[in-house]
């Protein structure tokens, strides 16, 4: 709770600086607020992945490429097996790379750095071979896969908002409340120390790489929905996104502290950061530098208070 | 213990006095590190600092260094009284440590490390022809060639070569005052011979040397003087030749003897742990038997390979070949989850890098073993959970005032218990403590000792490593000696006097 406090202070603060600066009251309107929450969501599933991973001390250049790979794979064989075997398809490819990613973490002494860098390029590359590189469009026929990015719960609470409050819920769930969520932090604390507990490390290295891909999957197949269609060369720089949420929500680089709450409200953080730049008019070349500044505050603020104490 | 050595030991002939110490004070919160210590070392004397651990010889080198000032006292060099107030003070003064953990750049050639701070310059830049030439020079002028070329680089050279560049650079800014810690704790036979030739060298040529270790057949073949220090005071300074290594022994760990002599009742029961022709990269072909309800005392000098026998057995590095049986049952242990599934727990030498997670909370650390004993799927049960940590804190005198308190909170003592307490919740059949009383305070070393024995009493069955003669020898029931990966001797740790297993663990073949 101490972590969680500054952090909703800040979005206070910012939604407030927000609703004053977007001319017009634009800002804080409930439709507004929605597809905030809407854009958030791709962030913040990707987010959710990561904390895992850096929690262990790790990382995952490769979830970019990732979303890229899922949603074209999934369009691809959209039209011809239907929207389940798609989601099956993009979700399986993304498992299979963070095993890979898992796997060489875990058993080589590669750092995860270069294995997810190596990794980002091979997926790009993989994404790319389809269609060229065009885009895939999806046809309007695709009911349920436009759905996924598209569709309002009671023509209300858009779809990918539910998709990354369900991943949260299970993510949470896994962190804060199993043994595997304990271990981790254990890994990330002490990696030395847990082995000695008996704590088997490859295995659950493996997990959290798998899960951070697959997590980024469903981010892809969010993604490709959202915009009518798969486009090979779409993702770029949203691992870097995600890692900021991560970072802002008080995820320590070096492993072993950070809760999936924290890294939530990161990605909201950054996301009324990009939507209220925007709206306010600020230019495009501002908004990065502006963006970038809030970050190195953030973590600056939250290494000083760890070090206070 | 009523015997105290000569309060001041004649003088060695009749070289100068390099340093005195008078009334050297030190506390640390409520603790009395050093209480009126009084010390002197001659220039071109090798004078042995002999004590426990947490008997304040840490605490004294650390006020010679700088990085502790003392609470009372003086501190004269060559008559002259000085204040130390920091490193670079001491530096200044010619006074340098060699720590255990050396404090070289591994990743730098020799001359680089030997210059490092103080490069020679050619108008701003690095004058990197001249850095290996003045290197060259300097290791030949102090006589070090051993060190080797000085292009390699540091992580290339064993321990005992980085030990020597060490010192190198300690005597290229003009030391006049060694202080060694340990020096030979992880040397070989040989590369300690290397070591002893370079001081001897440094000795004949007027520096003073303050040497610390526990090897006290070392300290007889290598110092002048020797000073014992206990619980924080000064027993007094002797010279080496008119001293027995019995009495020394005696004068160091004064009253910890009796204690440390009553070992648990020796009633082995079943066979608990076999090993037969364990082998592995530095263990060469270990059998032993371990019964329950007795203590085996490994022991060894550091760097015999103990520490690689307990990581064979408990799945770190798992043996190449040989059969371990537990409890009766043939065993394969390829990981530590093997071995705890088994009923084997080793409590590793080193705490802080291997032990614990020293930022999270004691009770985190104390609970993490059995997380699935108090989350069920994914509904974590607090009351389980505080029960553990309870259970934990109250058998075995963990001093805490919150269990959500941060573990490097925690007196090395009290660390060390909770490394230990944590597996006692399901007490394992066998239990391998690898150096358990490393930092660890006398008061928190004789509540091991005693919760202990009675976890042996009550069949527990205990390999102890230990390079502390007196603890391994007084708490063992039998014991075996350790040297070079292999087990070179077993008996009975009644029948064992310390000089016969000092004897036989320093020999060299």
């Amino acid at each position: 709770m101490k972590r969680i406090f500054p952090l909703l202070l800040a979005i206070v603060a910012l939604t407030i600086l927000m609703a004053l600066w977007v001319p017009q009251g634009r800002f804080l309107t409930a439709s507004n607020l929605l597809d905030l929450a809407q854009q958030i969501a791709v962030n913040a599933i990707l987010a959710f992945g990561l904390t895992l991973v850096i929690l262990i001390g790790g990382i995952d250049l490769s979830v970019g490429a990732v979303v890229a790979l899922v949603g074209t794979i999934a369009v691809a064989v959209l039209a011809s097996a239907g929207w389940i075997v798609a989601l099956a398809a993009g979700l399986a490819a993304a498992a299979v790379f963070g095993l890979v990613n898992g796997w060489c973490a875990a058993n080589t002494r590669m750092p995860p750095f270069i294995i997810t860098l190596a990794m980002m390029l091979v997926a790009r590359g993989f994404a790319l071979r389809f269609n060229e590189g065009r885009p895939l469009p999806i046809p309007d026929t695709e009911r349920v896969f436009l759905a996924l990015g598209n569709a309002r719960l009671f023509d209300l609470i858009p779809v990918p908002v539910l998709l990354m409050l369900g991943a949260f819920l299970l993510m949470a769930l896994l962190l804060h409340r199993t043994a595997f969520g304990q271990h981790l932090y254990a890994m990330g604390g002490n990696r030395e120390a847990a082995r000695f507990t008996g704590i088997r490390l490859a295995r659950n290295e493996v997990t959290v790489y798998v899960l951070c891909s697959v997590l980024a999957g469903l981010a892809g197949i969010i993604h490709a929905s959202q915009l009518y269609s798969a486009e090979p060369g779409s993702g770029q720089g949203f691992e870097l996104n995600a890692i900021a949420a991560v970072v802002v929500g008080g995820t320590s680089f070096t492993g072993g502290t950070g809760t999936l709450p924290g890294t939530l409200l990161g990605a909201v953080i950054i996301g009324i950061l990009d939507k209220g730049l925007n709206q306010a008019g600020v230019h495009f070349s501002l908004q990065y530098v502006i963006k970038g500044l809030v970050i190195l505050a953030a973590v600056y603020l939250d290494v000083r208070r760890r070090h206070s104490n | 213990m009523t015997a105290t050595l000569a309060t001041s030991a004649p003088v060695p002939g009749s070289k100068p006095v390099l340093l005195r110490l008078q009334g050297l004070t030190k506390h640390f919160g409520g603790v009395r590190a050093l209480d009126g210590v009084d010390f002197e070392l001659r220039a071109g004397e090798i004078h042995a600092l002999l004590g426990e651990n947490g008997a304040g010889k840490s605490t004294l080198i650390k006020i010679l260094g700088g990085i502790h000032r003392p609470d009372a006292g003086t501190i004269q060099l060559d008559g002259q009284p000085v204040v130390i107030r920091e490193v670079a003070e001491a530096d200044r003064h010619g006074i340098r440590l060699i720590h255990q953990e050396l404090s070289l750049a591994p990743n730098l050639s020799v001359a680089e490390n030997l210059f490092l701070g103080r490069e020679p310059r050619w108008h701003g830049w690095l004058d990197r022809r001249r850095l290996f030439a003045d290197a060259e020079r300097l290791v030949r002028a102090l006589g070090l060639a051993d060190i080797g070329s000085v292009h390699a680089q540091v992580s290339d050279l064993s321990v005992a070569r980085q030990q020597m560049v060490e010192i190198a650079r300690a005597l290229a800014v003009r030391a006049r005052l060694l202080v060694l810690d340990e020096p030979t704790a992880s040397l070989s036979a040989t590369e300690t011979e290397a070591l002893f030739d370079t001081l001897r060298r440094l000795r004949t040529q007027g520096t003073g040397i303050v040497y610390i270790s526990h090897r006290l057949e070392e300290i007889r073949r290598l110092a002048d003087r020797i000073t014992v220090l206990r619980d924080g005071r000064s027993m007094g300074t002797q010279h080496v030749a008119e001293v027995e290594p019995r009495t020394l022994i005696r004068w160091m760990v004064g009253r910890d003897l009796g204690l440390l002599c009553q070992r648990p009742a020796w009633r082995p029961g079943a066979l608990a742990l076999s090993v037969r022709d364990l082998r592995s990269a530095r263990v060469r072909g270990v059998s032993f038997d371990l019964h329950a309800g007795e203590v085996l005392g490994l022991a060894g000098l550091v760097g015999a390979g103990r520490s690689e026998l307990a990581h064979a057995l408990f799945g770190i590095a798992p043996a190449d070949s040989g059969t371990i049986t537990i409890g009766g049952r043939p065993v394969t242990i390829r990981c530590p989850a093997d071995a705890l599934a088994a009923g084997l727990v080793l409590v590793p030498e080193d705490r802080k890098r291997e032990g614990l997670v020293m930022d999270a909370a004691v009770a985190f650390n104390l609970t993490l073993p059995w997380t699935r004993d108090w989350i069920r799927g994914c509904r974590p049960d607090g009351a389980r959970r505080d029960g553990i940590v309870r259970r934990a804190i109250e058998s075995f005198a963990i001093r805490v005032a919150d269990p959500g308190q941060p573990t490097y909170h925690l007196s090395g003592g009290n660390q060390q218990k909770v490394v230990v307490a944590r597996w006692m919740e399901h007490p394992p059949k066998v239990l391998i403590l690898d150096e358990p009383t490393r930092g660890v305070d006398v008061g928190a070393r004789e509540e091991l000792f005693a919760l202990l024995r009675r976890w042996v009493e009550g069949g527990l069955a205990v390999l102890l490593i230990s390079s502390d003669l007196p603890e391994v020898m007084g708490l063992s029931h039998r014991l075996a000696l350790y040297r070079d990966g292999r087990i070179v001797r077993e008996l009975p740790a009644a029948d064992a006097t310390p000089e016969d297993v000092m004897a036989e663990l320093t020999r060299t073949e």
